[in-house]
């Protein structure tokens, strides 16, 4: 990356520059952490060594100490993130493409159809790069500066579409000449000559006296721009020189008629129409070579070396283009690109490397210039370590050449040492770069997730991660709604997207994880409800146990009525879990017992609070008699029940009577056998008072339930009694 | 590299650990003062606020560790008065439902909505607690410490909601933990008993950290004049511990124990005692002659060999562990543990769990030969060893991926280290707290070797 460092100073420092020493003696180090967000570090200073007595603390570094954070790399923003977006859209059809194709069972090459989809979705990485490049290039006030300059993306752009020229041509043009394509590629990002220089040298009078006059025509002629080249060689009419006025004269029809290939539907066409180009160019060197020597020299310039450089270019003479390239201050890249048109018009792509090499041998790339050195990897065949290149340039680059390159076949689909593909490799990296902004995570889990297992661990570390946003008291803006809706039962905003996300690539284990983290948010908000959808939603039965146990907890510390409320809202969860119980959802048994019980104990509650006694009566009655009502709760169960009679109502039947007769028994039978602690302790907690007190309060419960009894035999309430026994 | 924030006055003494939470939004640190403090990240600036405080400990806190979210949000903080305190945030307005113990621990700052509530004491061990981390969520609540009475102590949570009752599951004396099969398996590359002739690359003469040592040496003789034993063992030593993430192979920790310099990798089954599988013991190269920055900078790439005893000299040390780290595995076969040592070493161990369709037979051949691969045992490789620290190391932590090692050396700086293209890990950038200068940050620019 052009703005990567790899070194940072931290401010304010916490040492004089060249001493450490100092430092270490004041018994400090440093340490760190790193953050599972993005990857930032936490800096801090800290002891050399901890003290062991508590008393020498305090009086070794009193002085404030700060905490440094530092990241590796800086986010993307403004253009770069519009950038990576897009271009992440061509990504996900590249996956899609070989998922096709891999499900089809053939090999990606062997389809002509798919490695055309393939060409064209290169030809729109190409296209993003040159708009993003065109974009950063503009002169206008923005909203935020570039995060890159016009000149990096301009790069990236040169990169990938030579990439896309050399490797990913046309099915059936594999084994064409590449000639025009490279010049094409050639004149697009390397302009040479420039047009500034040609407004120079047409304004001029005699363009010839200008010492720039023959590189322009030279350079023209190499690039095969025709219209320049003519538009000069008229001019050379008015030269003094007779022999140049004829041969210029000659020159022009050469260059504009000089055949290429796109011009012919066969090659074989292109290649006599070339032959008889060549003869032409032939005796046109005999009539130059006529020109005494004496008249070769205009004054200004030995005109006439120049222009049988022009010819030995036209002749295809490689030493010739290779000394004209120089003397020109042309590169390897030019050289070679020249080839293919002037000096072996039948150039294929299987036989370029052989040429740049040679080129490269006298020419040699820029090592300090990682665009050049990933164009002469790419021009050498070598798209590993144009790969290596590119990642020095930009990891985007890197990564979305790999992703092509595997499919063609250029490297290894195998996984080295690490158990990662080379194309792997990149593509995690680029991942990697995209975690310092959590916010585009979708995207980073979409380039992790398409790579194998080892991406697969390392998207579902990203996906786990991704903060929910349930908390109430979140700032406001669309995450505030966005938690109101999740609240009022709608599965919204990233919770939504995550399960998606967890859907899309089948990660189960994931998805319930993050429901369980949801349940937990739920439950320090009281919202038991939707903790008991999540947990539900997670299969997490335990955690299921502990929400009912913390309800129930809330009806021992807050009494009845807050306990209601708060199980209000559970019971359609209670409902769905019941129809669910029989079909998909194995929810055991226990756990679903403790939450009826939960919720029919609040309903209880709920009735009796809003005076419908005989309702609530029924309500606890049913609990016994379907054994719903655990026995810890049974004796709390009873004294409530038994709180309703108080004004002398006749809520229950006898049978009624008997059956909480029976339960109280049972109670006092299992007390008195040891028991204790199964029936006694939560009777105990919600009435704040001992063991002791609660036996008094279940004796109480007795002598009003045997009085209840005899009143129901008495005044025939509920059908006479026909004996204890049932 | 870049800053992007600071706390300018986080605590009012050296900080002794920092940990954040699962999402990275929150950062516990605790402090020589004897306090945590929680840090809220605002996601919109990238701003730090303090969002509680409090006293926890009656002694310096020597590490903070995170429960996984889905039990709650709950920190244990490990101390040098021999204790390891439970702590959860709990909403303000909450009855303290359960019964459950108050510290006083009151939410402070900004969000008064709620505080930090001590949950539990776990106090079994018998010297100062030097390290406290969770287990992997799948686990269950479960966490381990290390003291540096050489104990690692593995705890459960018993009563989740209520956090109170947490059972000493297993105790092992590390240094004694013995192999899991005495006659055979994982042995022979360990040498797990031969401490006191390891041979060890000592550092550049006047290297910074025998300033250090003889720092540390000097500050521990003086505080405890009666116990010198323990003193120099307890400013020499190193007690880390570090759980594997993976799940498929049931618990398994990595611990470091005082100075013998080894990382013992220590499964822990559910129903039979624990055992050694595997111990990392770096053998250093035999000629001292050449522990240089760029000749060591490089990975090692090759197995460590067993040392041939008594070759190395009465004079070897050995350089005590200060901090194990265990990556994710994010799906790989191999498990990466990271070492940093006083050697000044920072060190990759690619460990390789048995081959799958081995682990059934349980027993391998006996302990000669191979290391990597070797069917039916663990066995470990070193894929990285770096030196450039130059200076004890007191710290490595992996990122969420395991892609990027992080290492803080004595020199003031924290180093990064990466996997490249073909399994070659690489310095990967560098921090310092040291005062800039332009010459010298190009120097250390052009110093990186990050290129071919």
């Amino acid at each position: 990356m052009p703005s990567h460092q790899h070194m940072a100073h931290l401010v304010p420092p916490l040492f004089e520059q060249g001493r450490l020493e100092d430092f270490t003696r004041s018994g400090r180090v440093v340490s760190h952490t790193m953050s599972p967000r993005d990857d930032t570090l936490a800096v801090y200073s800290s002891p050399l060594s901890i003290p062991q007595t508590s008393s020498a603390q305090g009086a070794f570094h009193s002085d404030d100490h700060p905490i440094y954070f530092a990241s590796k790399e800086e986010a993307p923003r403004s253009e770069r993130r519009v950038f990576i977006t897009d271009t992440s859209v061509i990504f996900a059809a590249t996956q899609n493409l070989i998922k096709v194709s891999r499900e089809e069972n053939v090999t990606l090459l062997q389809n002509d159809d798919a490695v055309r989809a393939l060409g064209k979705l290169a030809c729109d990485y190409v296209n993003f790069c040159k708009e993003c490049c065109l974009y950063a290039s503009q002169n206008i006030s923005r909203a935020d500066p570039l995060q890159y300059d016009a000149e990096h993306y301009r790069r990236l752009w040169t990169c990938f579409s030579l990439f896309a020229v050399l490797y990913l041509p046309e099915p059936g043009l594999e084994d064409a000449p590449i000639g025009d394509e490279l010049m094409e590629w050639l004149n697009t990002h390397f302009i040479e000559p420039s047009t500034q220089e040609g407004d120079e040298l047409s304004s001029q009078e005699r363009p010839w006296e200008d010492p720039a006059f023959w590189p322009y025509l030279t350079r023209t002629c190499l690039r095969g721009l025709s219209k320049a080249s003519t538009f000069f060689l008229k001019v050379l009419s008015k030269h003094p020189s007779a022999y140049l006025q004829g041969l210029a004269q000659e020159l022009s029809p050469l260059l504009t008629n000089h055949p290429r290939l796109y011009q012919y539907s066969a090659e074989r066409d292109f290649a006599v129409a070339s032959r008889r180009w060549k003869d032409k160019v032939k005796t046109l060197r005999l009539e130059l070579d006529r020109v005494p020597e004496s008249e070769r020299d205009d004054g200004f310039e030995n005109w006439w070396d120049r222009f049988s450089d022009i010819v030995g270019i036209l002749e295809g003479r490689g030493e010739i283009v290779k000394k004209v390239c120089m003397e020109l201050g042309a590169d390897w890249k030019e050289v070679c690109s020249v080839w293919g048109i002037f000096v072996d018009t039948r150039l294929r792509r299987q036989d370029l490397p052989e040429v740049v090499a040679q080129v490269i041998d006298e020419m040699p790339p820029d090592p300090t210039d990682r665009e050049d050195m990933v164009h002469s990897s790419l021009f050498l065949g070598r798209p590993a370590q144009a790969l290596s290149e590119a990642a020095q340039l930009d990891i985007w680059l890197a990564a979305h050449l790999a992703d092509l390159m595997e499919p063609i076949e250029l490297i290894d689909p195998e996984a080295d040492d690490s158990e990662l593909s080379l194309r792997q490799h990149y593509i995690l990296s680029y991942a990697e770069y995209l975690r310092t902004d959590p916010a585009l995570w979708r995207i980073t889990v979409d380039y992790m997730y398409s790579c194998g297992s080892v991406g697969t661990g390392m998207a579902d570390q990203v996906l786990m991660r991704v903060p929910l946003r349930l908390e109430n008291h979140a700032a406001a803006g669309t995450s505030g709604e966005e938690a109101a809706s999740i609240r009022a039962g709608h599965l919204a905003g990233v919770l939504k997207s995550v399960n998606e996300t967890c859907f899309e690539y089948q990660r189960e284990e994931i998805r319930r994880m993050i429901c369980r983290i949801a349940a937990q948010t739920f439950i320090k908000e009281k919202e038991y409800g939707l903790a008991i959808s999540y947990c539900t939603s997670a299969e997490d039965w335990a955690g299921l146990g502990r929400v009912v146990d913390l309800v129930l907890e809330e009806y021992i510390a807050q009494g009845p009525e807050q306990f209601a409320r708060l199980v209000a809202n559970i019971a359609p969860s209670l409902h769905a879990l019941r129809t669910d119980a029989g079909t998909k959802i194995p929810a055991p048994g226990v756990f679903l017992h403790r939450l009826m019980f939960a919720v029919r104990f609040a309903e209880f509650h709920q009735r009796r609070a809003s005076g419908d006694g005989q309702g609530a009566a029924l309500d606890a009655v049913t609990m016994f008699r379907d054994d719903i009502a655990p026995k810890s709760w049974w004796a709390v169960l009873l004294c409530d029940a038994l709180d309703l009679l108080r004004d002398g109502s006749m809520f229950f039947t006898s049978n009624d009577a008997c059956l909480l007769i029976q339960k109280l028994e049972e109670i006092h039978l299992a007390v008195g056998q040891g028991a204790e602690d199964d029936f006694l302790p939560v009777l105990c907690r919600v009435t704040k008072r001992g063991k002791k007190h609660a036996l008094q309060r279940l004796e109480v419960a007795r002598l009003s339930l045997a009085k209840y009894y005899a009143k129901c035999g008495a005044i025939g309430v509920g059908g006479r009694p026909s004996g204890w026994i049932h | 590299m870049i800053q992007t924030g600071l706390i300018p006055n986080a605590h009012h003494d050296l900080v002794t650990d920092a940990s954040y939470d699962f999402y990275g939004h929150r950062l516990a640190t605790c402090s020589l003062d004897q306090r945590v403090k929680v840090w809220q990240l605002d996601e919109s600036n990238g701003s730090w606020a303090c969002e509680h405080e409090w006293k926890a400990h009656d002694a310096a806190i020597s590490k903070i560790s995170w429960a996984h979210p889905e039990f709650g949000t709950i920190l244990a903080t490990a101390s040098f008065d021999r204790t390891v305190k439970i702590w959860e945030q709990v909403p303000a307005l909450d009855g303290d439902g359960g019964g459950m113990q108050l510290n006083g621990a009151s939410g402070v700052g900004a969000s008064g909505a709620s505080r930090w509530v001590e949950r539990a004491m776990l106090v079994d061990a018998k010297g100062t607690v030097r390290s406290v981390e969770f287990a992997p969520q799948h686990f269950g609540l479960k966490l381990a410490t290390i003291s540096s009475d050489n104990c690692l102590r593995i705890y459960e949570c018993l009563e989740q909601p209520s956090l109170a009752t947490w059972q000493l599951l297993e105790e092992v004396d590390v240094l004694t933990l013995p192999a899991t099969s005495p006659a055979g398996r994982s042995v022979s590359q360990t040498l797990t008993m031969a401490t006191p002739t390891q041979p060890s690359a000592p550092l550049d003469g006047n290297s910074v950290s025998l300033v250090a040592h003889a720092l540390q040496q000097q500050a521990t003789q003086n505080q405890l004049p009666g116990r010198p034993g323990l003193g120099t063992r307890e400013a020499d030593g190193g007690w880390c511990i570090s759980w594997c993430k993976d799940r498929y192979w049931g618990e398994i920790i990595a611990a470091g124990c005082g100075i013998d310099g080894i990382v013992k990798i220590i499964q822990i089954p559910p129903s039979r005692r624990p055992s050694t599988l595997l111990s990392l013991n770096p053998v250093p190269s035999s000629d001292p002659s050449r522990p240089s920055a760029s000749s060591a900078s490089g990975p090692s790439g090759s197995a460590p060999t067993p040392s041939t005893n008594g070759d190395s000299g009465d004079g070897a040390k050995t350089y005590a562990v200060t901090s194990v780290a265990w990556a994710p595995s994010c799906g790989r076969s191999y498990h990466l543990v990271a070492t940093g040592g006083r050697d000044g070493h920072v060190r990759i161990w690619r460990v390789k769990p048995p081959a799958p369709s081995e682990e059934a037979d349980g027993f391998g051949e006996d302990g000669l030969g191979a290391q990597e691969g070797e069917a039916g045992r663990w066995s470990a490789s070193i894929v990285g060893d770096f030196d450039d620290h130059k200076s004890a190391v007191g710290r490595v932590e992996w990122n969420i991926t395991g892609t990027i090692l992080s290492s803080a050396g004595n020199d003031g700086r924290v180093r990064l280290w990466k996997m490249t293209a073909g399994n070659v890990w690489r310095p990967a950038g560098h921090i310092s707290v040291e005062q800039a200068d332009e010459q010298q940050a190009d120097v250390d620019m052009g110093e990186m070797a990050v290129e071919d």
